[in-house]
């Protein structure tokens, strides 16, 4: 594990201008550690030299002064760590997010969507300790060690020399503790990631286990399960802690062999008091910042992850699709021969050709979709009828051509000329109505009644309040509000294609035959109306139907 | 603030994860004496280097230099001890902690949980229960680890310097009170100020992330984004605004430590040559500057107890959300057995009747925490052979009406089984009879063969085999590597039509004379779930079986022996 990721200076500002200040602090209250020991011995010295209290009050107060000033340099360097943590999340997320819309919705399907929100949310969060408690320490070790142990040097040799050596012994020898604890931990993780579900297990399957009459014998499996986690995590920790018992040992007996080693010189004379106090207080202050590094190395590595899946995002230099603005050629010269000789317009591919990464999965597909008609396209499973969708929303590239009535469609940044409702509702936190009239520039609510209507849905009610993702409606509620939003966008931009990815799959037969009678009045209306299904009343419905048959070449 | 009062349901569920004294003590004294040590080992050094400044006989200084050898490793390996003894308690105790709570559980779920339906609840409660071991491990060691030590360190340096003992006292109680007082404030602010938003900003963001396709296609991306920009300063302003407060408590603890450093000197000084404590007629230097010192290692120790608070308050908002999530007693929706339940075949208890007729007449039944029905007036009959498809648009209580006929719920009207009213019948007696495929079917993160036995654990492989050709899964099977392939944490190896093919299976093995089917379609995509119902239908159908299939989507004539439709219920 690298202690700090160069990327992250690179991508967030925020980040050296936090490592600058927390730099000036650690320095300044380096200098008030020292001063605070230096004077806390003179004071020290001049009591058992037997001056009076009046004598030594000046030194108190320089004393007092220290300590308010350590306060206040503590409070400010833990100030600055905090919003220097919520500075660079705050930057880094708005890089991850103009990231993700940069890279658009393919590249954000082929990773777990989850996955990337968590990463721009409670995965930056990671950050907090790692900001808070873990790079202000790695400052200290930077700046407060060496000056510490140039100090101790100076006031007495031998001291300083017991420091430099057993300082560098700890990093060795949590390396090889971390090492050895590693393998313990590969060898149990399997075991223990699968007792630690255990109990999610057993509990979320209660309903089943209950219906097999099977619940009782739980109690004895789970506490089986869970002595056998106890007697697997133990064995793990038992290696883990050494690291921690080896930093506490090396510091306390460095502490030790210095005290003990100065009290022997006292003796004979070849050291003062002063000095030994002096070097005695600074010996623990030079091992508290490696001390603590170590202590906070779980949260360091915490947020050393999570920024690192944010940099993979980051850094994935994908060819990112063609951005080009969707305009059809304005003057498009000829109205391309009609190659199928069907219709006069309408939508037509040719040689249309898609490819994921190498495979081929759409090759020199020919298909026309007329105006006015209802076209059903199908096949089976995973023959790519979502990616030809896909790739004419020019969400993912593809070569050959598609014109529509005569002129080249460009697929890039804006598709006016396309309404779609995909497989996923992909509702919206807010009113039906807010979600029917998505990126319309003004809400009608005579149209929005209008769309929900020939959606089948005229039981929603367009004020229906949605919670995130559209939470609150049923399966089949939200897929014929998706059906509503798409047949919206096709009545108040004019679109003259509509495309719908499985629209009843979660509808009954009632609600089904509404949608449909709905998407042929659109058709009716003029349009390409062109659904994606395999259900037989959709397929009856239709005026003729485009079978997509897999590809059986290599 | 985040005023958690604590009524008596959280603090059973506390009581449970506290470690029983046996397994307890032996971390709690190992930490007393690291922490003890940690003192110790200041103070020694201190008074070795001042006594040794006086230039007396070394054998004066052997005993410190022994002690001073002696509590540095000593601390460290009591340290090391202290954690894991406490760890190997609190995992002992989570074993008690866990039935504990499972005991609780299982007379009201999966129905009466305040987790129904909602994965990511079930999954919380589950952390929640873990999470409570931070009560022995993080609260109630360090408070006491910390408050022994502070007080034994307060008592010695009374014993010498008395006035420096009470200001170590004073600045110690002062340091935790008010650390553990802004800590509290600060804590609560954040909740009130910062959860909101950020809760708001991560579900701007998963939705923008999840539905990045409808966004695009819309036109509609760039207002989002423009929205999260204002939402993420308005987090970033607030967090800022916060910060000021973050760092006081790690600052008032330095700021008390110094104090009573300067206070021990101040009153130790004149008492150098005038007199002393109980201990030493006279105060010497050496036990001043022990005096002096050892305030700086009490407060190292000390830092612990708003650490252990913030801990305490996280414990405790834990235990409260465990004890809403599973009642002390369950709701009236929730059946409970009759005193003597009344039994089927009246010979044999542990066998189930061959066949069983199963009658509704103007069934109802209800959610818990539902002012209305969830289903009412339901009128049915089930012989054996019969095959009934049960319509009705979503939210006509279909599935309200399957978890009341397995017992999950209770009903009102009659539900009768051979003509014996189910509530005079044990759960476990109806449930015998009258199995259940739920809507998302539960597959256990084992082999198929472990999914499969635990609902008839006498079944030989060759009927578990058949059984899987039964409902189609026998190639698939075959694919995975046979009856030993798993199906990973809760069956994410396996799809949702498959998952409920296995369901299926399930069901067969337990031969239930009455199988009811709900929704298997329901997370299947459209192209199989046509297939699926007719593979379940004609994989459950024998002459001795009744099944009701409870499904939205279409069924085909020649596999049902009749249809019924519940009303839409708005």
């Amino acid at each position: 594990m690298r202690p700090l990721d160069r990327r992250l200076l690179h991508y967030a500002s925020a980040a050296r201008r936090f490592l600058l200040i927390g730099a000036l602090l650690g320095f300044a209250q380096t200098v008030v550690v020292i001063a605070f020991a230096w004077l806390l011995t003179r004071a020290i010295t001049l009591a058992v030299a037997g001056e009076r209290l009046s004598e030594i009050v000046p030194t108190l107060a320089a004393l007092a002064g220290a300590i308010v000033l350590r306060s206040v340099l503590i409070w400010l360097l833990e100030v600055s760590a905090n919003r220097g943590a919520a500075l660079v999340k705050s930057q880094l997320r708005a890089r991850v997010m103009a990231t993700l819309a940069a890279r658009g919705p393919d590249w954000v399907a082929s990773r777990q969507s989850a996955r990337l929100s968590t990463v721009a949310t409670t995965g930056l969060d990671a950050l907090d300790n790692y900001f808070a408690r873990y790079l202000p320490q790695l400052l200290l070790t930077m700046i407060a060690t060496p000056i510490l142990i140039t100090v101790m040097l100076w006031q007495d040799l031998a001291s300083g020399l017991t420091v430099i050596i057993v300082i560098p012994l700890i990093p060795i020898f949590m390396i090889l503790i971390g090492r050895a604890t590693q393998t313990v931990q590969q060898e149990q993780w399997q075991a223990l990631q699968r007792l630690s579900t255990s109990f999610l297990d057993v509990v979320g399957g209660l309903g089943t286990l209950k219906i097999y009459g099977r619940e009782r014998r739980q109690f004895v499996l789970l506490r089986s399960i869970t002595e056998q986690y106890r007697a697997r995590t133990m064995k793990v920790l038992r290696v883990s802690f050494l690291s921690g018992f080896v930093l506490e040992l090396a510091a306390s007996l460095s502490v030790a062999i210095i005290a003990v080693s100065i009290g022997l010189r006292l003796i004979d004379g070849s050291l003062l008091l002063g000095v030994g106090l002096f070097v005695l207080l600074l010996a623990p202050e030079a091992f508290l910042p490696v001390r603590q590094v170590g202590a906070q190395f779980h949260s360091a590595a915490d947020g050393l992850a999570a920024a690192e899946e944010l940099f993979t995002i980051l850094d994935d230099d994908m060819v990112l699709n063609d951005t080009a603005p969707t305009v059809p050629k304005a003057d498009a010269t000829a109205a391309p021969a009609d190659q199928l000789g069907s219709g006069t317009g309408g939508l037509l591919l040719a040689g249309v050709t898609v490819r994921r990464g190498d495979t081929v999965v759409i090759d020199q597909l020919h298909a026309h979709f007329a105006f006015g008609k209802l076209s059903v396209l199908r096949g089976v499973s995973g023959v790519g009828k979502s990616t030809l969708v896909a790739a004419l929303l020019g969400f993912v590239p593809m070569s050959g051509e598609v014109t529509l009535g005569g002129v080249a469609v460009v697929s890039g940044a804006t598709r006016p000329w396309l309404a779609w409702a995909g497989q996923r509702p992909g509702l919206f936190r807010g009113t039906v109505a807010e979600n029917v009239a998505l990126g319309a520039a003004a809400a009608d609510p005579r149209v929005i009644t209008q769309s929900l209507d020939w959606a089948g849905a005229a039981d929603v009610s367009p004020a229906t309040v949605l919670g995130v993702n559209g939470d609150g409606l049923s399966g089949g509620q939200a897929q014929r509000v998706t059906a509503a939003r798409a047949i919206y966008r096709a009545l108040v931009t004019d679109c003259p294609v509509v495309i719908l990815d499985e629209p009843s799959s979660a509808l009954d037969v009632e609600a089904e035959a509404r949608l449909l009678a709905g998407l042929r009045r659109l058709a009716d209306q003029g349009r390409v109306v062109i659904v994606v299904s395999h259900r037989p009343a959709v397929v009856a419905a239709a005026d003729h139907v485009i079978e997509l048959l897999e590809l059986t070449h290599v | 603030m985040s005023d958690v009062t604590l009524d008596r349901a959280a603090r059973d569920v506390l009581r449970l994860a506290q470690p029983r004294p046996r397994w307890f003590v032996p971390g709690l004294l190992a930490g007393i004496g690291s922490s003890v040590m940690a003192v110790a080992l200041l103070a020694c050094s201190a008074w070795l280097i001042t006594r040794a400044a006086e230039m007396p006989s070394l054998a004066y200084l052997g005993l410190a230099v022994v002690g001073v050898r002696a509590f540095a490793i000593g601390r460290s390996v009591c340290r090391y001890l202290e954690r894991l003894a406490s760890h190997d308690a609190a995992f002992r105790q989570l074993a008690e902690l866990r039935l504990g709570i499972f005991r609780r559980i299982v007379p009201v779920a999966p129905a009466g949980l305040a987790t129904t339906g909602r994965g990511d609840l079930l999954t919380r409660l589950v952390r929640d229960v873990d999470d409570l071991q931070d009560l022995p491990l993080r609260v109630v060691q360090p408070l006491l680890v910390a408050g022994v030590t502070a007080l034994l360190s307060v008592i010695g340096i009374w014993l010498v310097v008395p006035a420096a003992g009470l200001t170590l006292l004073v600045c110690l109680l002062l340091a935790g009170v008010l650390g553990t007082i802004l800590s509290g404030s600060l804590a609560a602010r954040a909740d009130r100020e910062l959860a909101p938003l950020r809760g708001a900003l991560a579900d701007e963001v998963l939705e923008i992330v999840e539905n990045l396709d409808a966004l695009t296609a819309f036109d509609a991306l760039s207002p989002r984004l423009v929205q999260l920009a204002r939402t993420d300063a308005l987090l970033r302003q607030a967090s800022l605004r916060r910060s000021v407060g973050v760092g006081v408590q790690s600052a008032i603890m330095s700021l008390f430590a110094g104090a009573a450093t300067l206070g021990a000197l101040y009153f130790g000084i004149p008492e150098l040559i005038s007199g002393g404590g109980v201990l030493s007629p006279v105060l010497l230097g050496p036990t001043l500057v022990v005096a002096v010192l050892v305030p700086l290692a009490v407060f190292e120790v000390f830092g612990m107890i708003p650490l252990a608070a913030s801990a305490w308050r996280q414990v405790r908002v834990g235990a409260r959300r465990v004890a809403d999530v599973v009642p002390a007693t369950a709701p009236v929706e929730i059946p409970i057995d009759v005193v003597k339940p009344q039994s089927l075949s009246a010979t044999d208890r542990a066998a189930a009747p061959p066949s069983v007729v199963l009658e509704l007449t103007d069934l109802g039944a209800r959610w818990p925490g539902q002012a209305e029905p969830g289903v009412s007036g339901v009128t049915l009959r089930l012989a054996p052979g019969d095959r009934v498809h049960l319509a009705g648009p979503s939210g006509a209580g279909k599935t309200t009406l399957a978890h009341s006929l397995v017992r999950f719920l209770d009903y009102t009207g009659s539900y009768r089984l051979n003509g014996v009213e189910a509530r005079l019948l044990a759960q476990t007696e109806v449930r015998r009879v009258v199995g259940l495929c739920e809507q998302r079917p539960w597959l256990f993160d084992d082999s198929i063969r472990q999914n499969l036995l635990f609902a008839r654990d006498t079944a030989t492989d060759a009927e578990l085999d058949a059984v899987l050709a039964r409902v189609g899964l026998a190639d698939w099977t075959a694919q995975r590597g046979g009856l030993d392939a798993r199906v990973g944490e809760r069956g994410a190896l396996v799809s949702g039509g498959q998952a409920q093919r296995i369901a299926l299976a399930r069901a067969l093995l337990a031969d239930f004379p009455v199988l009811i089917v709900d929704e298997p379609t329901a997370n299947v995509d459209s192209v199989g779930a046509d297939a699926l119902v007719r593979d379940i239908l004609t994989a459950a159908a024998d002459a001795h079986r009744a099944v009701l299939l409870i499904s939205h989507t279409p069924v085909p004539d020649e596999l049902v022996t009749a249809r019924v439709t519940l009303p839409a219920r708005f």
